[in-house]
């Protein structure tokens, strides 16, 4: 059902040069460049405004990159066509802080919905699926639990439930990688560990994980590899073994001098 | 300024003495309030204080404008209306008093004490001048109520005039010869088991008037039947030759005769009068007839009930119509109505402006004035009153739709884009979903108020049952004109009832 873990070191990723620069004149990102290697779980840090949504969202091109390079997998994404980035979206799943779900529709929909880069478009316009794209939606639900819930509109579920119906929406795209952007952050400190337990499984499994997060201990459990963003640009660079070694100087480096080092559980702080 | 808290209010000081600012109020209503530093406060007072006295003047002009000096008219008003006059003046006199007294004690240092009562006192003049103005009249109310209960209880219960009795006519005539010949027709003959007529003689003349217009009484006919229906009225009809036909008048009444017990009877009847065109030359035949409702087979439903049953089909069509072609109009205007479609560049954005602007004119212009100006350019009926609900179900539905597309969740468009759907996709699993519940609940909702709108329009020559009913109204025919309204309120109320519980279903 997923891809083979590919071999564990192998470039997939590489950000060259990479600068957004908004209509309104914001720079969002400057000069960023970073390479993701096959396997990895990559956590972006940053404080709010510091470039990570628009650094994951730039990877799929939702949003354009003003100059620099994305490669993946030897494909150059932002040189990419209108049906070219839509076949590359398709192998990155993404989830969203604010879960992004169609609410008025069923969970098999938004299940299915992840489908949608690989069914006939015509068929899908009128919400037709063939069965063993169903029977494949099924499954993914209950690999996160929840499949008792798949024909419950998405807007009955909790926020924990919700959540999980976008990793399994994310799942149904057979994804090489997934873009995380604030997963947890709506969610209260035990549903987080949850989701970032299916997101941690997903990557032992071969899945390469791109997750921004808020919370220093989250980071410290799940992160292989940190990058922290300040003001666009890059700040902090580190493996597992530095991140458990994180001191409070790195960490108001990252987050400003202003910041509180803060457990999982305590609201505010360094956001 | 206006908010400030209760301590900085303790802060500000007064620029005069106390005694000073009851003066100026005295002089100035409100001068010494505003010097006080209470300036809206002041500002306030002042205006009031000058609405009253100015509307009070108008009152007291009104009941008195025939006299020269202000003097005079006051005293004739006086006379006229103490009982509004006499309070209003005191009333006006005790708000200027209290005003400056309202100024001396928030003037004072020590304890600025601000006290509601004068504004109780405004408001209780406010309410006056309002209840004359209006011609409040209770009395009136009361006294005439008996009046209208009669047109009242027709309205509410009209339903005596909703159908007619179907009887069954049994008839019977014998020809009369105008003028009398030689050879005047034959009594009829008789058919057994039939009513059977007879007049004698069998000619004669017919009534005339003379050269000063005076009646000349025509031939007395004796007529007489039998095998009628016993011990019921009969009525006498007249046929000339050219085809009218028509019930006899004698002495103003209409003439009508009872059977008796074994369903005959005897009655003299004077020849009518008939205006016969000079052509025609010759003895002629003309007829008499009695005729006779035996009994009651049946009701029919009365024109006013047949009439208000297709009125309201018209008045729901012509809803509907609008309401079809408003919305299917709408959605580009909508589109064109949405900022977050048109924040593209400074062209989009002015059109963005012209289109809201257009809506917003239009909208404001109720359907009933648009429906004047539609008659006036396609002529009385339904169509016009189509006219006018489509141009303001347009703009109604155009604002709605535009500021539903405004707050759609960028979200989930985000996220469908992401698994790397075509636009048509993003559109139909992203987009349709959300804009469905809004678009179905604006749309049942412009539906329902179109059909109340359309009962209506009629009143302005719009088609519809409000045509009808304001027809029926103008000829005093209540029970007529409570069965239309009573199709309103059915419809009105199934359609309020039905919009509520789809919208309620859909959202």
């Amino acid at each position: 059902m997923y891809p083979p873990s590919a071999i564990a070191g192998k470039e997939m990723l590489e950000v060259r040069n990479l600068t957004k620069i908004y209509d309104d004149g914001t720079v969002a990102l400057r000069n960023i460049s970073f390479t993701v290697e096959d396997g990895e779980f990559l956590v972006i840090i940053g404080l709010s405004g510091s470039g990570k949504s628009t650094l994951l969202r730039c990877i799929n091109r939702l949003i354009e990159p003003t100059e620099g390079e994305i490669i993946w997998n030897g494909v150059n994404i932002t040189q990419a066509d209108a049906a070219q980035i839509r076949r590359i979206r398709r192998e990155i799943g993404m989830i969203f802080q604010q879960f992004n779900l169609i609410k008025r529709s069923t969970v098999i929909i938004n299940v299915l919905a992840g489908r949608l880069g690989y069914v006939n478009p015509w068929s899908s316009l009128v919400y037709r699926f063939p069965e063993q794209e169903r029977a494949m939606a099924m499954r993914a639900l209950e690999r996160v639990g929840i499949a008792d819930q798949a024909y419950k509109r998405a807007d009955e579920l909790s926020g924990g439930q919700q959540q999980r119906v976008g990793i399994a929406r994310a799942l149904m795209q057979q994804p090489r990688m997934i873009l995380a952007d604030e997963p947890v952050a709506s969610l209260d400190p035990v549903l987080a560990h949850s989701i970032l337990g299916y997101l941690e499984q997903l990557n032992k499994e071969g899945i390469t994980i791109l997750c921004s997060l808020h919370y220093l201990d989250l980071v410290q459990r799940y992160a292989t590899r940190v990058i922290g963003l300040r003001e666009g640009q890059i700040v902090y660079r580190g493996s597992r073994d530095d991140i458990r070694r994180m001191t409070d100087e790195e960490f108001r480096e990252v987050y400003g001098a202003e910041a509180v080092r803060v457990s999982v559980g305590l609201e505010g702080g360094a956001a | 300024m206006v908010k400030r808290t209760e301590s900085q209010q303790e802060k500000r000081s007064s620029l005069i003495p106390a005694p000073v600012a009851g003066l100026l109020s005295l002089v100035v209503p409100g001068l010494g309030q505003i010097l006080a530093r209470y300036f809206y406060r002041g500002l306030l007072l002042l205006a009031s204080m000058g609405t009253i006295v100015g509307l009070l003047a108008w009152r007291i002009h009104l009941l008195a404008h025939r006299e020269g000096s202000p003097l005079a008219v006051l005293a004739k008003a006086l006379q006229r209306r103490p009982s509004f006059v006499i309070p209003m003046l005191i009333g006006a006199v005790a708000l200027w008093l209290f005003i400056a007294w309202d100024a001396y004690q928030l003037a004072k240092p020590e304890q600025r004490k601000r006290s509601g009562i004068v504004f109780l006192l405004i408001f209780l003049l406010f309410f006056a001048l309002g209840w004359q103005i209006t011609n409040i009249d209770l009395y009136t109310a009361v006294t005439e109520l008996p009046d209208v209960l009669p047109r009242l209880s027709q309205i509410l219960w009209p339903w005596g005039a909703a159908f007619d009795e179907i009887t069954e006519v049994i008839s019977a005539g014998a020809n009369i010869q105008v003028p009398c010949t030689d050879n005047p027709p034959p009594p009829p003959e008789e058919i057994p088991g039939q009513p059977y007529v007879m007049a004698t003689p069998t000619c004669g003349d017919l009534s005339v008037q003379d050269e000063n217009y005076r009646l000349v009484p025509g031939t007395v006919l004796t007529f007489t039947g039998r095998g009628f229906a016993p011990n019921t009225t009969a009525e006498i009809w007249w046929f000339d030759p050219l085809g009218n036909e028509f019930r006899v008048r004698q002495e103003g009444e209409y003439l009508t005769v009872e059977t008796d017990d074994q369903g005959a009877f005897e009655i003299e009847v004077t020849m009518p009068y008939r205006l016969i065109p000079s052509t025609a030359e010759g003895p002629q035949l003309h007829r008499i007839e009695a005729r006779q409702a035996s009994r009651v087979i049946g009701l029919a439903p009365s024109e006013a009930l047949r009439l208000s049953i297709e009125r309201m089909i018209e008045t729901i069509m012509v809803g509907m119509m609008a309401t079809f072609f408003g919305i299917i109009l709408s959605v580009p205007v909508s589109l064109m109505a949405a900022r977050n479609l048109m924040s593209g560049s400074w062209v989009t954005m002015a059109f963005y402006y012209i289109v809201r602007t257009l809506m917003n004119i239009v909208r404001s212009i109720e359907p009933m004035i648009w429906a004047v100006i539609a008659v006036v350019w396609v002529g009385l009926g339904p169509f016009a009153g189509f006219i006018a609900l489509t141009l303001h179900s347009i703009a109604a539905l155009g604002k709605l739709y535009s500021e539903a597309i405004e707050s759609i969740d960028p979200g989930p468009i985000e996220a469908i884009q992401a698994t790397g759907a075509n636009r048509l996709q993003t559109i139909a699993y992203a987009v349709v979903p959300q804009m469905i519940p809004p678009f179905i609940s604006f749309s049942i909702y412009r539906w329902d108020i179109n059909v109340r709108m359309s009962t209506i329009l009629g009143l302005v020559g719009g088609g519809g049952i409000g045509f009808l009913l304001i027809q029926y109204i103008r000829l005093l025919d209540y029970r007529a004109a409570g069965i239309a309204v009573w199709f309103i309120t059915i419809t009105v109320a199934v359609m309020d009832y039905a919009s509520a519980e789809i919208r309620r279903r859909f959202v």
